[in-house]
C-alpha cells in the first residue's frame, strides 16, 4: 500500500493530509505555523504519522503547498496553494456534483478560483495585500468583541435587529469602528452578523472577477463559522458547498497531486526505463492519467 | 537555395525594368518582324502605331463595333463583338492587372519618366485622402463614355465626328507611334467640331500626361478606363493578389511605395483579395512587404511570390556590412 | 563616539547612489547569470557590459554627447545620422524609483519615476554628457515629464507625436515632427543630417534589426534554445550600447544558438510552457517577472513590449533613396505599426498578440502592467476579452518595482504555469 502526504503551510496554521492509493483519508491534522515555521511544520508532520502508525519512509510521494512550500527540503514536489485547493475542492466536491468555483478565506488573504468542467483551473483572482476579509480580521473582531472566534455563528444567529454596518476597508481600522459601534450601544450579535456580511461582500467582489458559475465551494479555515456561511449565501443568492474539514481541502489537494504524479512517474519509468530524470519540483498536476 | 527562396529574394526592380523593355520591344516594334497579336490585347499596345505594332489594344476596335447602327448591332450578325469580348477576357485572365504593370507600354514610358525624375533628385508628389476620393472616379467615367458614345453614334443620337472617342483623347495614341518616328497624330483635326474638340482635348491631355508623370508616379493609371475595365473582371483571373491580415502589423509598407497611392492593402486586414480598382499589380508592395506571407501572388491558387522578411532585407541591402 | 568612528569619512550622495545601483544591479545579474544552467557563452558580452556600466561605474560613450531619448517612438536612425548617439533613458532601478518617488505622485508609473529619479541623481551612466532629452508625447506621465526634467536643468525636446496612428491627419502630423526634428537635431549636435549618412545610418540600424530578427524567430523552435530573460538582456544593452559593436555581438549569439538549435538543445525544462509577455516593459535590473516565471519552470519565447520586440522589430522600408522619402520612411517606421497603448485604438496590439501566440506556438501569455500607468491597466480589459474569445489563457499581474510581494507574485505565475501544464495534457 502507497501513501502520500499533502503539507500546507499557511502563514497562520499548517494543514497536514496523509492519504492512500484509493485516495481515502487516514489521518489530518492542524498545528500553528508560529515563527519557526519548518521546525514546527515537521514536528506536526511527525506527530501526525505518528499517530495513524506510519514512518516517513512509508510515504511515497510528499507534496507541500502554501506560503511556506519551499522550506521543505525533503518534499518530492512544491505545488501552488491555487492548484492543489482546485484538486481538492474538485475531488470532495465529488459527491455533490461538479464544481466550478471555489471561494477560499484563509488566515491572511482571501482566493475566488474558477474551474472547467474537468476541474481544471481557468481563471484565479487573490487579495493577498490586506487582511480585510480574512481569517485575521475574524480573530481581532472576536477578541475586541470577548468572545471565541467558535462563537462567532452562533452569535450570527442570534441577532435580532439590523445587522451593523462594518465599513472599513483595512482590518486596523475596522477594530476602531468596531469598538465605536460598541460604544454606541450595538449588540454584540449585530456587530457580528455587520462583520460578516461585509467580508461576503468584499469576498464576493474579489471572486467576481473570475466568474461566478455553480456548484460554488467554500472552504479555509473560515468556512467553519456558520454565520459567516449564511452571510455569503445571502450576499450571492446561492447555496454554497462546505466540505467536512474546510481547512484541509488544500493539503488534501497536495496529497492527491502527489498521489497522481507518482502514478505518472511510474508509467514513465515503465515506459522509458528507470533511466528517465524525472523533473521534480514543477511536474505534472491535477490532470486524471491512468 | 530552392526555387521559392530564390523567387522570393527577386530584386523586383530589375526584374520588373528587364521584362517591362522587352514587352514594350515586342509591343511596339513587333510589327516590324510581323508578329500579330490580334485586336483584343488588355493593354494600351496602340492601334495607331502603324509601323511597329504587334496586335491592337482592344479599347479600338470595341469602339468601332459599338458605333454599329443598332440594326446591326442588336442582331446575329453583332455576335462577333462577344467574340472580340471573349477573346480579350482569355488574354486578360492569365496575367490580371499585371498587364498593367509589367506590359503596358505606356505603363512602361511613365516608369521610365520616373526614372528622370529620380536621377535629377526631385521629389513625388502625391494626392491628399481628399483628393484620391474624388478624382477616383474619372476613371469610371471615361470608361462609360467609351462604351455609350459609340452606341449613341449607333443609335444616330451623335455624328461619326465623335468617332473611337477614347482613343481620340487617349496620350498612347499620341505618344506610341513617335517610337517608330510617327509624329502623324500630333495634330488638331479641324475637320468637324467633334473631332476638334476631341483631337485637342487629346493634345492637352498629351501634355498633362508628360509634366503629371513626371511628378506623379504612374499619373495616368489613376485615369486609365483600361484599368476600371479590368477591374471588373478581375475576379475572373487565374493570378491573385492576396493578403494575410493575421501577419500584417500595419506598418504601411507597401501603401508608402505603392504609386497609385491605394491604402487599403495596409489598412484592411480582414479582405484576403486585396487587388483593388487602381492597382498595376506591379507587385512593389509584395517587395517591400518586411512581414513573412502576408502578401502573396497566387496563380491558379498557388503561391508565387511572397513577402518574406529575408527577401526585404535582401533589398533594402541588408546583406552585407559595407 | 570612538576614535575610529569619528574618523571615518561617511558617504557621499553620489557614492551612496552608486552603490544602491550597485548593489541592485549586481543582486539581479547573480541571478540572470548564476540561477539558471547552460547560459550561452556569447552572452558573457551582455552580463559583462551590465556589471561594467552599473557595478563598475564605466561610462558607456565617454565623450561622447549623448541625445537621451525617453520613448522607443524616437527615430535613432535621425539622431545617428546627425552623429549623436541615441540613449533610452527609461529606467528600471528601485533606487531610482525611490528618488523619484520624493518628487512624483504617489500613484504614478514605476517606470517614469525611476527615470526621473536617474536623472536627478548626479551619478548615472550617462551624467557626463546628455546634450538634450528628447521626450514624446506618449502617455500622460511621460508627456508632465518633461516639465520637471526642464526644472532639473535638462535640455528637453518636446517631439509631438499623435493620439491617434489611422488617419491621415495623424500621419502627416508625425511625418512634419519628424522633419522637423530631423532639422533640429542636426543643429543641436553641429552635423546637419545629410542624404548620404541618412542611408548610412538606415542600413546599420538595420543590421541591428536584422540581428534581432535572427535570434528572435530562433524561439519560435521547439524545443526553445534560449531563454526569455538573455533576451531582454540582450535588448536591453540596445538602450546604451554602442551600435555596431551590439549588432556583432548579436550576431555571435546567433551563430552559437543556431548551433544549439542543431543540436536540438532544450534551455528550459521538459514541459516548460511557452510564455508570451506583455505589456509594461521589464526594463534591466528590473526583470522581476520574466525571471520569476523562468525559475517557476516556465519559458518566454516571444514579448510584445517596448523594451525588447518593439524596439527592433518594424524595419525601414523605402522606394527613393532621397532626403524627403527616407526621413517619411523612417516616419512611417516608427509610428503605423507601433502597438503602444497610448494610441486611442488597440486592435493592432491585440492581433499581434494572437499572431504572437500562435507562430511562436505559445501556451499563454503574461501581461504585465505597472501600477499607476493607467494605458496599460486599462486595455488590460480589452485584451483579456479579445484572448478569451481566441480561448488563449492570459495572467495579469499589477505590480512596481519594489522587491516586497515577491511571494505573493510567485504563487500567482505558479499556479498559472501549472494550469497551463494541466492544459496541455489535456490537448
Amino acid at each position: 500500500m502507497d501513501y502520500f502526504a499533502g503539507i500546507d503551510i499557511g502563514s497562520t496554521a499548517v494543514k497536514i493530509v496523509v492519504i492512500d492509493e484509493d485516495r481515502q483519508v487516514i489521518g489530518n491534522k492542524t498545528a500553528a505555523t508560529g515563527a519557526l515555521v519548518y521546525k514546527n511544520a515537521q514536528t506536526a508532520f511527525m506527530n501526525l504519522l505518528g499517530e495513524i502508525g506510519l514512518e516517513r519512509k512509508h510515504i511515497s510521494y510528499l507534496t507541500t503547498t502554501g506560503y511556506g512550500r519551499k522550506l521543505f527540503p525533503d518534499a518530492d514536489e512544491t505545488i501552488s496553494e491555487i492548484t492543489a485547493n482546485a484538486v481538492g475542492a474538485r475531488e470532495v466536491g465529488k459527491p455533490f456534483g461538479t464544481i466550478r468555483t471555489i471561494i477560499n478565506i484563509g488566515g491572511q488573504d482571501s482566493k475566488g478560483i474558477s474551474l472547467d468542467e474537468n476541474g481544471n483551473v481557468t481563471n484565479f483572482a487573490m487579495n493577498d495585500r490586506c487582511a480585510a476579509g480574512t481569517g485575521r480580521f475574524l480573530d481581532m473582531a472576536a477578541r475586541n468583541l470577548e468572545i471565541e472566534v467558535s462563537d462567532l455563528g452562533p452569535f450570527h444567529f442570534k441577532a435580532q435587529g439590523t445587522p451593523a454596518a462594518v465599513n472599513a476597508t483595512c482590518a486596523v481600522f475596522a477594530e476602531s469602528e468596531i469598538i465605536g459601534l460598541l460604544g454606541n450601544g450595538h449588540e454584540r450579535e449585530e456587530i457580528v452578523q455587520g462583520i460578516h456580511f461585509s467580508i461576503a461582500k468584499r469576498t464576493i467582489r474579489l471572486v467576481k472577477r473570475v466568474g461566478i458559475e455553480e456548484l460554488i465551494y467554500f472552504d479555509g479555515g473560515p468556512a467553519l463559522n456558520t454565520g459567516l456561511v449564511a452571510a455569503l449565501e445571502d450576499e450571492l443568492g446561492r447555496r454554497l458547498v462546505i466540505p467536512p474539514l474546510p481547512q484541509i481541502t488544500t493539503a488534501y489537494g497536495a496529497a492527491i497531486i502527489g498521489l497522481e504524479s507518482h502514478g505518472f512517474e511510474k508509467q514513465e519509468r515503465a515506459e522509458v526505463g528507470e533511466a528517465v530524470v524525472v523533473f521534480s519540483g514543477h511536474g505534472c498536476q491535477g490532470c486524471s492519467c491512468g | 537555395m530552392n526555387i521559392k527562396t530564390y523567387i522570393d529574394r527577386i530584386d523586383l526592380r530589375r526584374f520588373r525594368f528587364w521584362f517591362q523593355l522587352a514587352t514594350f520591344a515586342l509591343l511596339v516594334y513587333g510589327g516590324r518582324l510581323a508578329i500579330d497579336l490580334g485586336n483584343s490585347l488588355p493593354t494600351f499596345s496602340c492601334g495607331y502605331n502603324k509601323k511597329g505594332q504587334a496586335g491592337v489594344c482592344y479599347l479600338l476596335p470595341l469602339q468601332h463595333q459599338l458605333a454599329e447602327p443598332w440594326s446591326q448591332l442588336f442582331s446575329p450578325a453583332g455576335l462577333g463583338v462577344l467574340g472580340g469580348f471573349a477573346l480579350f477576357l482569355l488574354w486578360f485572365v492569365v496575367l490580371n492587372k499585371a498587364w498593367c504593370g509589367f506590359i503596358c507600354p505606356l505603363g512602361t514610358i511613365q516608369d521610365w519618366i520616373t526614372s528622370l525624375r529620380k536621377m535629377l533628385g526631385i521629389r513625388y508628389s502625391t494626392y491628399s485622402d481628399e483628393q484620391f476620393k474624388k478624382l477616383s472616379l474619372i476613371k469610371y467615367v471615361l470608361l462609360l463614355a467609351l462604351i455609350f458614345m459609340p452606341l449613341a453614334i449607333g443609335g444616330q443620337f451623335l455624328s461619326h465626328d465623335w468617332a473611337t472617342p477614347y482613343c481620340q483623347i487617349c496620350p498612347a495614341r499620341m505618344i506610341i507611334p513617335v517610337f517608330n518616328g510617327d509624329f502623324s497624330q500630333w495634330m488638331v483635326d479641324f475637320s468637324s467640331t467633334g473631332k476638334m474638340v476631341l483631337t485637342a482635348l487629346g493634345m492637352f491631355i498629351t501634355g498633362l500626361f508628360l509634366i503629371g508623370s513626371f511628378l506623379k508616379k504612374r499619373f495616368f493609371c489613376f485615369f486609365c478606363p483600361m484599368g476600371a475595365f479590368h477591374y471588373i473582371f478581375s475576379k475572373l483571373s487565374l493570378f491573385k493578389l492576396k493578403k494575410e491580415g493575421s501577419k500584417c502589423t500595419v506598418c504601411g509598407d507597401c501603401y508608402r511605395v505603392c504609386d497609385l497611392q491605394i491604402k487599403p492593402i495596409a489598412d484592411n486586414v480582414v479582405k484576403k483579395d486585396i487587388l483593388m480598382d487602381d492597382c498595376i499589380l506591379c507587385l512593389k508592395c509584395v517587395a517591400a512587404c518586411p512581414e513573412q506571407g502576408a502578401l502573396r501572388v497566387e496563380l491558379l491558387g498557388k503561391t508565387v511570390f511572397e513577402s518574406t522578411k529575408d527577401g526585404f532585407v535582401k533589398r533594402m541591402g541588408l546583406e552585407k556590412k559595407e | 563616539m570612538t576614535v575610529e568612528q569619528h574618523q571615518r569619512e561617511i558617504e557621499t550622495a553620489q557614492h551612496r547612489h552608486a552603490r544602491h545601483q550597485g548593489m541592485e544591479a549586481g543582486e539581479v545579474l547573480d541571478t540572470v547569470e548564476k540561477a539558471f544552467a547552460g547560459n550561452p557563452q556569447n552572452m558573457q558580452y551582455f552580463y559583462d557590459l551590465f556589471r561594467d556600466v552599473y557595478c563598475n561605474g564605466i561610462k558607456p560613450h565617454p565623450g561622447k554627447e549623448m541625445i537621451g531619448t525617453m520613448c522607443v517612438q524616437i527615430p535613432d536612425e535621425i539622431i545617428h545620422a546627425a552623429g549623436g548617439v541615441p540613449v533610452r533613458m527609461c529606467n528600471g532601478f528601485y533606487t531610482d524609483e525611490e528618488i523619484g518617488g520624493e518628487f512624483m505622485p504617489a500613484k504614478s508609473c514605476s517606470l517614469v519615476k525611476a527615470s526621473l529619479g536617474m536623472l536627478k541623481s548626479e551619478t548615472n551612466p550617462y551624467s557626463d554628457g546628455i546634450k538634450v532629452i528628447v521626450n514624446p508625447t506618449t502617455c500622460d506621465q511621460k508627456k508632465k515629464a518633461a516639465g520637471m526634467m526642464r526644472e532639473m536643468g535638462y535640455n528637453v525636446y518636446d517631439m509631438e507625436l499623435p493620439p491617434v496612428k489611422e488617419s491621415e491627419e495623424g500621419r502627416e502630423y508625425w511625418r512634419r515632427s519628424v522633419r522637423k526634428f530631423t532639422h533640429e537635431v542636426g543643429k543641436l549636435t553641429g552635423k546637419k543630417v545629410s542624404r548620404k549618412g541618412l542611408k548610412q545610418t538606415i542600413k546599420t540600424v538595420g543590421l541591428a534589426q536584422r540581428a534581432y530578427h535572427r535570434l528572435n524567430n530562433l524561439r519560435k523552435q521547439t524545443p526553445v534554445p534560449i531563454l526569455g530573460k538573455d533576451i531582454f538582456m540582450v535588448t536591453n544593452a540596445y538602450f546604451f550600447d554602442d551600435l555596431e559593436r551590439w549588432t556583432a555581438a548579436t550576431e555571435a549569439l546567433c551563430e552559437e544558438i543556431e548551433a544549439r538549435v542543431a543540436a536540438g538543445h532544450n534551455a528550459a525544462g521538459r514541459r516548460s510552457p511557452r510564455i508570451v509577455f506583455t505589456g509594461s516593459p521589464p526594463v534591466f535590473p528590473n526583470l522581476k517577472l520574466p525571471l520569476m516565471i523562468e525559475q517557476a519552470d516556465g519559458v518566454i519565447v516571444a514579448d510584445e513590449t517596448c523594451s525588447s520586440n518593439r524596439l527592433l522589430n518594424d524595419m525601414v522600408s523605402v522606394d527613393e533613396w532621397f532626403m524627403y522619402d527616407m526621413v517619411d520612411a523612417i516616419a512611417d517606421r516608427y509610428l503605423k505599426s507601433c502597438t503602444c497603448p497610448i494610441f486611442t485604438m488597440n486592435d493592432d496590439r491585440i492581433r499581434r498578440l494572437i499572431e504572437l501566440y500562435r507562430s511562436f506556438n505559445a501556451d499563454g501569455i503574461v501581461y504585465q502592467a505597472f501600477a499607476g500607468c493607467s494605458v496599460y491597466e486599462m486595455e488590460q480589459r480589452s485584451v483579456a476579452k479579445a484572448m478569451e474569445k481566441e480561448g488563449i489563457p492570459m495572467l495579469y499581474i499589477e505590480t512596481d518595482y519594489s522587491p516586497s510581494h515577491s511571494g505573493q507574485l510567485l504563487t500567482r505565475i505558479e499556479a498559472f504555469m501549472e494550469s497551463l501544464k494541466a492544459r496541455g495534457r489535456h490537448k
